[in-house]
């Protein structure tokens, strides 16, 4: 789960179902933090508004959508019973009952802190790291892929709702290309990418609620919703 | 405010070079629902980069399948505001967002797949949801 972002909350850009009481928020989870939860493009249902349940009104959600009521909602973490992404509370073709829904804390995620791959970078300030996670990972697909000898092409190029989006690629080395060599494998830049990579984190998140690769970026100032876009 | 034609134009590419018919303008949207029979399917594409970068490669795979829609066509969240607009009002009462898609057999909507069913998951996953609704409605 969580989208393409430099942040750790998992449920960042993910639209969220915030229980607080007989009321459900619906709306896309900036952040869990100081105890509180800030919600983008909000729609909320007090159980028997409309006539409908608070189950009736997530069921239609889920299928739909909301129409947003609240630009931004801010709940106490504390008054929130459930938390929950919209998605789980999808009922697929043919499935009769409601679907079971997990919920996560509303409290914030304690930070996780990824071991870093070893870079040579030959005495220079490597412009990137790269989590262990995903150095790993690299090297699981050159091989899968039959790409040994190939260098991973880390890029910055214009596009995304933010300005600026991310990419990683199996490539050749070409002239004028920073190199930076980690085990197995060479980490291939052009200069003009460098200059929004410097600072720039990749990591790799594997499972069932892993996005794959992430770059996290301490010099976004602004990142779109769905997180793979960002602008400095 | 839309962004340049040339950043967008890789994303329309992606889909028309599936076969997928692009609506720009209503008239064409207009067009494209007037038939309204058998089965369509309509995406809402998006500049936004994860979503609709597992959306477009999705609705590739799903409509690759035996069973799929007798048409497809997308319109452009943010680019195209006019045939945005008029497919969502051809739609139905539906909360606009995007990326998404809109599955309409004889003129009426009879599946849909907002952003929130697409947002965090990968294409593999999105294309099992819509062959699963071609299964039922096509």
């Amino acid at each position: 789960m969580g989208t393409f972002h430099d942040t750790a909350d998992p449920l960042h850009g993910i639209t969220v179902v915030a229980e607080a009481g007989n009321t459900v928020y619906v709306g896309r989870c900036h952040a869990r933090e100081n105890g509180t939860i800030l919600l983008l493009d909000v729609d909320q249902h007090t159980d028997g508004d409309d006539g409908k349940t608070n189950q009736e009104y997530l069921e239609r959600a889920a299928r739909f959508g909301v129409w947003k009521k609240h630009e931004k909602l801010t709940l106490n973490a504390d008054d929130v019973t459930g938390l929950s992404p919209l998605s789980n509370h999808f009922r697929r073709p043919g499935q009769k009952t409601a679907p079971a829904v997990e919920t996560v804390t509303a409290a914030a995620p304690a930070p996780v802190v990824k071991e870093l791959a070893t870079l040579e970078t030959g005495g220079v300030e490597a412009p990137v790291q790269l989590t262990e996670a995903a150095a790993d990972e690299v090297r699981r697909l050159l091989v899968a892929e039959s790409r040994e000898g190939q260098g991973l092409r880390l890029a910055v190029s214009g596009g995304g709702c933010s300005g600026l989006v991310y990419k990683v690629e199996f490539d050749a080395q070409k002239e004028g290309d920073i190199v930076v060599a980690c085990e197995g494998f060479d980490v291939l830049m052009d200069r003009k990418s460098t200059i929004y990579l410097r600072g720039v984190t990749l990591d790799h998140q594997q499972g069932l609620s892993g996005r794959g690769f992430q770059f996290n970026n301490p010099n976004a100032s602004n990142t779109c919703g769905c997180g793979e876009s960002f602008s400095v | 405010m839309p962004y340049p034609e040339q950043m967008v134009a890789p994303m329309r590419a992606e889909l028309t070079s599936a076969g997928v018919q692009e609506l720009r303008t209503t008239a064409e949207v207009e067009s494209f629902f007037a038939q309204n029979t058998g089965t369509a399917l309509v995406l809402v594409n998006s500049v936004c980069g994860c979503a609709a970068g597992s959306a477009r490669p999705a609705l590739k795979s799903a409509i690759g399948e035996d069973t799929s829609p007798d048409r497809v066509a997308t319109v452009f969240a943010g680019q195209d505001l006019e045939a945005t607009a008029r497919a969502r009002e051809l739609f139905g009462y539906v909360p606009p967002s995007s990326p998404s898609m809109a599955l309409i057999k004889d003129g009426e909507l009879v599946h849909f797949v907002p952003r929130h069913m697409i947002e965090g998951r990968d294409a593999l996953s999105i294309a099992q949801d819509l062959t699963a609704a071609f299964a039922e409605y096509c």
